[in-house]
């Protein structure tokens, strides 16, 4: 047991925070937020220095190394609230080279890890589709998909379908005859679309087991966003309640506002644990529902309840469209709803309460 | 003990309830939901008010020295009550708080000279307390008045001076002995915003609303826009923020969004009501309700009796302003995904989007009306009698 971060893993992240912190202004999340879309120029960036290609196998030109690398580089793009497809397109490419198709896997990876390729899982989500949902008749997909993260800013859509009655990963081209996108507007401003097939072309990428394997996986992850958002709140109020002056003396040394600090600071680590071992299990193959769903029910939580209690401590000033706060607490709370909010997750758990877990 | 409603004030409740019904027009919604937050009001608001003033509702539970009919108060709580279900505000806030004050405080020739423009809503008031060094501590705020013959010269910064870009007038709270403590060395003036040395710079929310930045230099005002004595004002403040606390402990609309979410519920995602732990949240945030209308009405009660609610003041909106994030944010989780939508995802946004715009919105009303923090150091020293540390 080590829950430090690796030697690599300290030169990946503090290689990228600076990047970030250069290159990667606030007021440029801003623009965006503005007027749509995602970061072509930090992908770009993305895939030249190789970030794209940690958790792939050597074999598909990739570093080989631990889903847990990944984790730590998205931890820090939230807390640079990037707007990126990162997430989507790594927990679908890993689905597809660990249990899809051999040759679409080789020339999946290769688009991703060179900046080609984007891919934004289509799955089953909680909210019941007005639509039918998505069939494949003949290569061809037909059906409608709620909320698609990045549906109209991918190069490639992953979409839950079934044929033949069996349940499936398809591959899509966003561009092609038969693919719709609308997008949604949502309270993290990031991109979201509703999608609509309509005999769009099809290639099969995986079956019941890479499905299964992009659910933990992306569930996984969208933890590790909600981590970084309550982190990155955290971290501000910390420095902002030491220095912000009211009554004569610094309102960190309140206690009442030193108490919201230690709780929001011990939920804070509390799921940095159990959100990271979840990555750690997705990547060893030794993951369970159940664990990942109360992780990320426990990372929905913090993203949510640290990042408002921030607002509460930065008073006037956090409230502003100005000031950067915002950013954590509207991110962090569309990613503790995204694949599965805490309600959904612990109905997830308490689904499989009978069954052992692999460390019992 | 009593815990109905006696026949007059259920016939009051009705008439109430006529009135909105006539009123509450969908001209109205649209002119309301275009307002952003404007001091002036709209035709279809202004129409609204004028109604309220033949009735003679907006004043009725003041004492009759004040201009009012000396009603319980009861009748004020039944009418704030069927407006907030409606979520139609009747008036613009900062009227009804400086106006008293003003009659309270004020000489008979500023009486005359402001109220009536204050009832008709041709005078519109912002209010000029908070400052970039004076929020919690409002009682650290700077900003300089200094006599100059019979007029006084103002200098300084006022900051999330809301409606300062639409009010005609601002109510402005200003240091005028710099040498006392700081409690006695401030006085409260009403101000025309046209007066020349005033300026004012937006700042955008993330609730999408905006508030201002409002900067005084040189700005020369007569010796009658004092209020009150001099080194007075922050008796007057007091007295005014103790109206704004009990308005935000008024909770207006909760249990309107409740009622939205579980209309919403039962149409468009009845599943849910499948799982007993769903039902359970739900019963849960009614109690939460249940409680906070509880606490409003303890309040009311005390007021109506001729008391003064302290603790009691500070538990209301406490509870009130931690439910409204509180019910936004289990909502949305119930919901999932679809609960991050916004009105802009038309046609897919649950309750046309104000759970997450309420959310947004949540934290002012913690931060903001004398910080939560603070309202619990009240309850305990003030109320519970325990010691200072
Ligand atoms: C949108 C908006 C509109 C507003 N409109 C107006 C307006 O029209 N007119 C006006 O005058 N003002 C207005 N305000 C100002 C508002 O009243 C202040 O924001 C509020 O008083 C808090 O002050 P602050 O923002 O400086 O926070 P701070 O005073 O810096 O407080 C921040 C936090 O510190 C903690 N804290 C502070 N003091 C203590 C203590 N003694 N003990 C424990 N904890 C403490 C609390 O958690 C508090 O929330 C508005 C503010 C906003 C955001």
């Amino acid at each position: 047991m080590d829950t430090t971060l690796s030697e690599t893993q300290r030169l990946l992240r503090e290689s990228l925070r600076d990047y970030l912190g250069n290159e990667v202004p606030f007021d440029r999340i801003r623009e965006l937020e503005r007027e749509g879309g995602a970061d072509q120029a930090l992908w770009e960036y993305l895939a030249g220095a190789g970030f794209l290609a940690l958790p792939f196998a050597e074999a598909h030109g990739g570093e080989g190394g631990e889903l847990t690398d990944t984790a730590v580089v998205l931890e820090e793009l939230t807390r640079r609230a990037c707007i990126i497809p990162f997430l989507e397109t790594t927990a679908s490419a890993l689905a597809i080279a660990r249990h899809g198709d051999g040759a679409l896997a080789d020339e999946v990876v290769r688009g991703v890890i060179g900046g080609a390729i984007t891919i934004a899982p289509a799955l089953q989500g909680s909210t019941p589709a007005n639509g039918a949902s998505p069939r494949v008749v003949d290569g061809a997909l037909s059906g409608e998909r709620r909320f698609v993260d990045y549906g109209a800013e991918v190069t490639h859509h992953l979409v839950e379908a079934t044929e033949n009655g069996e349940p499936g990963l398809y591959l899509v081209e966003t561009a092609a005859d038969g693919v719709a996108t609308e997008s949604l507007s949502t309270i993290a401003r990031t991109p979201l679309a509703h999608c609509t097939y309509e005999g769009a072309p099809a290639r099969r990428a995986g079956g019941a087991e890479a499905l299964q394997f992009l659910r933990r996986a992306g569930r996984a992850l969208c933890a590790v966003q909600c981590l970084g958002n309550a982190q990155q709140a955290l971290d501000m109020t910390v420095e902002y309640v030491g220095m912000r002056v009211q009554f004569g003396r610094p309102i960190g040394s309140f206690q009442a506002v030193q108490h919201h600090c230690a709780n929001m600071a011990t939920q804070t680590l509390s799921a940095r644990f159990l959100t990271y071992r979840a990555v750690w299990c997705v990547d060893q193959g030794i993951a369970t529902d159940r664990e990942i769903a109360k992780a990320k029910a426990l990372a929905s939580r913090a993203g949510t309840e640290v990042t408002m209690q921030a607002h509460i401590l930065f008073g006037g000033i956090g409230y502003t469209e100005e000031y950067d706060l915002h950013f954590f607490s509207r991110h962090g709370k569309e990613r503790a709803l995204a694949w599965g909010s805490a309600e959904e997750c612990l109905r997830v758990a308490a689904d499989t309460l009978d069954e052992v877990q692999p460390w019992q | 003990m009593e815990f109905g409603w006696n026949e007059e004030l259920e016939a009051f409740r009705d008439e109430v309830r006529a009135f909105l019904q006539e009123f509450d027009t969908p001209a109205l919604r649209k002119e309301l939901a275009n307002r952003g937050e404007a001091a002036q009001l709209g035709p279809e608001q202004t129409r609204l008010r004028e109604a309220l003033e033949d009735r003679g509702w907006v004043r009725m539970c003041w004492p009759e020295e004040l201009g009012g009919e000396g009603k319980s108060q009861w009748f004020q709580f039944v009418m704030t009550e069927e407006f907030a279900k409606r979520e139609v505000p009747y008036g613009s806030g900062f009227g009804t708080m400086v106006g008293p004050a003003i009659h309270r405080f004020g000489t008979e020739a500023q009486r005359e000279k402001y109220l009536p423009g204050i009832w008709a809503n041709d005078i519109t008031l912002c209010l000029g307390y908070s400052e970039p060094n004076a929020g919690t501590d409002l009682a650290a705020l700077e900003t300089l008045a200094v006599k100059d013959g019979d007029d006084w010269l103002i200098n300084g910064q006022k900051l999330w001076t809301s409606a300062a870009d639409t009010a005609s007038h601002v109510w402005l709270a200003c240091r005028t002995d710099p040498d006392a403590p700081k409690h006695r060395g401030i006085s409260t003036f009403i101000v025309p915003m046209d007066t020349p040395g005033i300026s004012v710079r937006p700042i955008m929310t993330m609730s999408g609303g905006r508030t201002n930045e409002v900067f005084f230099e040189d700005v020369r005002v007569p010796s009658d826009a004092l209020i009150g004595e001099v080194n007075q004002g922050w008796y007057i403040i007091a007295n005014a923020l103790d109206h704004e606390r009990v308005w935000i402990g008024a909770g207006g609309g909760l249990r309107h969004i409740f009622d939205r979410l579980m209309a919403h519920i039962r149409e468009k995602r009845p599943e849910l009501l499948e799982d007993d732990v769903v039902r359970r949240r739900l019963v849960e945030l009614e109690l939460d309700l249940d409680v906070m209308e509880g606490l409003v009405l303890t309040n009311a009660s005390i007021v109506a009796s001729g008391d003064t609610p302290t603790m009691e003041a500070s538990m209301s909106k406490i509870w009130t302003s931690e439910l409204r994030y509180h019910i936004s944010n289990v909502a949305m989780d119930l919901l999932g995904h679809e609960g991050a939508l916004t009105e802009e995802a038309d046609g897919f946004a649950p309750l046309g989007g104000e759970l997450e715009r309420t959310y947004r919105a949540s934290p002012i009303q913690r931060f903001g009306g004398g910080a939560n923090e603070v309202q619990r150091d009240i309850i305990a020293r003030r109320g519970l009698g325990l010691p200072r540390h």
